[in-house]
């Protein structure tokens, strides 16, 4: 086992009232003697964590549950109010975009700034601030104040500075929505060999697409307090379940159905063909034909995706019934039957998957996926992995 | 913690110096014009208007003998007051990023010293030109005496600023505060001219020792040293001392004030 880079022993919350100048002056009183508030708010109740060097972890939970004041807390902004952090590591905190900017000073200077609270020191900074400025990428905008920034040029400019920083223990609130598609994975890449260097990574999101391909372990905090620890993808499972139930109460839909309330999941999904070792064998230019079974626990019909992927991942096609208008037909109280044909595809000889996913009925939460390997047979010299139809004129 | 070589402090100090002037036209050109023009406006009106005279200064005359005095006096007085405020004026950065937030006052007091000193220097050097009598031997030792002046200043803002985190009033409290300091500090008078109860119970204000120390220094050449030399210095690290220590005590629970 690798060492503990942060130990967080059972770290309690309170945050005092002070908004009427009494409390304050009353709050104030109790600190000077020595007492720690315990009579305002609760944000945070006993929480224990641990995470060792090399680990990736995400922190999960609704708005409001404490995410953002345990990673106060772990990056020593806030003292806890009972029980003890422990942070052992060079630690870059990204708690939000352009934190520590001063808009009227051009971004050069906030650079700088930030590097020094970033703990580099002058010298680092000269060494690396080709690298910041090549991943910020904004151009002359570099000497121009901040406040005429789009926040996508802050978080760029605020990341940079941290990628460069070289940290053990990169720490990270909400912060990479907000940069475009491309910066984003920027971003990601830069994450993930941080993370192949042997560094440590916690990250509180909202993504559960992001927490899951980024970290091994997740928290989720539900109201101040651990409600489970462990495998993200136990962890994400069950807050996303949760969040189910959560929706179908409060729409006074939910039925006591099987095992995993309220969670549309799929019961079956099959390609039409022979299949070998697991995968299904079709030749170049046959059709493919799938069939997707999905499992509505309040009974409303859900949404249907299906897509091919290639082999590393990279998406080719994808489509769901809610774009093409279709219904599903209804071969139960809960049970859906989603059928689909691609002709004549035209994709080239390789390993391919088809995946099905089983959408809510807004078609806005993707709640189960599942895959089959496809491999298409034949002999071809033309690049790529599609066919287009063309004419040489 | 060593503060000069630590980067945080002189990013806030470059900070502190440039926000009072990058918008400016001529920048910091203002460093040393604005003292100069304040010097002949107080000459003016002390001189031409209001004629005053002080025993004390009879031999160099009273607008060297107030200058002296003045600009310590604003460097100590503007630094208080600004960075009583740095506290609560960077509640975003002390919310977000975890450092040392006493570096907040301290970079801020060290800011409006540097710059003061600029336009103390060139003060000097005019009254020098116009025919004053400068010791400049004295300037020399007057280092030590502002460098002192400095510490308590830190001191005195490390408590400030962090009491006012909790208690707001302080924004308010420290102005009309800090012109009643003024009229205590032997600055426009000398203690000779006051009544004899009255000077011994402005003998213990600290800023008095300053003022008439510097005065003796740079315009009298008398470097005669006293025990309240001695008495001072002590004075200056105890506060900064128990300063520091107010402001950590505190500093751990600020961003549930802020």
């Amino acid at each position: 086992m690798s060492r503990p880079l942060i130990t967080v022993e059972g770290v309690s919350k309170f945050y005092p009232r002070v908004h009427k100048p009494w409390e304050r002056m009353r709050a104030f009183a109790a600190l000077a003697a020595g007492r720690e508030p315990q009579d305002g708010a609760e944000v945070l109740h006993d929480v224990s964590l641990e995470v060792r060097a090399g680990e990736s972890f995400g922190i999960i939970g609704e708005n409001g549950a404490g995410k953002s004041t345990l990673l106060k807390v772990l990056t020593g902004v806030i003292s806890p109010s009972r029980g003890s952090v422990q942070v052992d590591a060079r630690v870059a905190a990204l708690l939000e975009l352009g934190a520590g900017f001063q808009p009227e000073f051009s971004g050069m200077d906030n650079v700088r700034m930030k590097a020094a609270l970033l703990g580099m020191s002058p010298r680092q900074l000269d060494q690396r601030l080709d690298f910041i400025l090549e991943f910020a990428d904004i151009g002359e905008y570099i000497h121009e104040p901040v406040k005429h920034y789009s926040s996508g040029m802050v978080v760029r400019l605020g990341f940079a500075v941290v990628a460069a920083s070289d940290p053990e223990l990169l720490i990270t609130d909400e912060v990479l929505a907000v940069g475009d598609e491309s910066f984003q994975k920027k971003c990601i890449n830069w994450i993930e060999s941080f993370l192949n260097n042997g560094n440590t990574l916690l990250m509180v999101s909202h993504s559960m697409y992001l927490v899951q391909k980024l970290c091994h372990r997740a928290l989720w905090l539900q109201d101040g307090r651990v409600q489970q620890e462990g495998d993200v993808f136990d962890v994400t499972q069950s807050y996303l379940a949760w969040h189910e139930s959560k929706n179908a109460q409060e729409k006074g839909l939910r039925e006591s159905t099987q095992g995993t309330a309220g969670l549309y999941s799929i019961e079956s999904f099959e390609l039409a063909g022979e299949s070998s070792e697991g995968d299904v064998q079709l030749q170049v230019g046959d059709d493919i034909q799938a069939e997707l079974i999905l499992h509505a626990p309040d009974g409303r019909p859900p949404v249907g995706l299906i897509g091919i992927v290639r082999a590393d991942g990279t998406p080719v096609y994808g489509v769901a019934t809610d774009f093409d208008g279709v219904k599903p037909e209804k071969l139960g109280e809960h049970r859906y039957r989603f059928r689909i044909c691609f002709r004549s595809p035209g994709l080239l000889p390789g390993s391919y998957s088809m995946r099905g996913h089983a959408m809510d009925p807004e078609g806005l939460r993707l709640c189960d996926t599942a895959e089959c390997r496809v491999r298409i047979l034949g002999e071809s010299r033309e690049l790529g992995f599609v066919r287009l139809p063309h004419d040489w004129l | 913690m060593n503060l000069l070589s630590n980067s945080i402090f002189w990013q806030l100090v470059s900070r502190s110096i440039r926000t009072d002037y990058l918008e400016n036209l001529t920048g910091f050109a203002w460093l040393i014009l604005q003292p100069l023009l304040l010097l002949a406006v107080y000459a003016f009106v002390f001189t031409t208007i209001f004629k005053a005279r002080i025993p004390d200064a009879d031999l160099v005359g009273f607008v060297p003998y107030l200058a002296i005095a003045f600009w310590p006096w604003t460097a100590f007085s503007e630094a208080v007051l600004k960075g009583s405020n740095t506290v609560v004026a960077n509640a975003a950065l002390i919310g977000k990023v975890a450092f040392p937030s006493e570096l907040l006052p301290l970079s801020m007091v060290a800011a409006t010293f540097l710059m003061h000193l600029v336009g103390y220097g060139a003060v000097l050097i005019v009254l020098q030109i116009t025919g004053i009598d400068i010791h400049w031997s004295g300037v020399l030792m007057a280092i030590p005496v502002l460098g002192l002046l400095c510490l308590f200043a830190c001191g005195f803002t490390l408590f400030t600023s962090a009491l006012q985190v909790f208690v707001r009033d302080v924004a308010q409290i420290l102005p009309p505060l800090m012109t009643f300091w003024f009229f205590t500090t032997p600055i426009l008078y000398s203690l000779s001219i006051l009544p004899q109860g009255m000077a011994a119970w402005l003998k213990w204000n600290p800023m008095s020792w300053f003022v008439n120390r510097l005065r003796s220094l740079i315009l009298f050449g008398d470097y005669q040293p006293s025990w309240t030399d001695l008495v001072l210095p002590l004075l200056c690290i105890a506060v900064f001392w128990l300063g520091l220590r107010f402001f950590r005590r505190f500093s751990g629970h600020f961003e549930d004030f802020l």
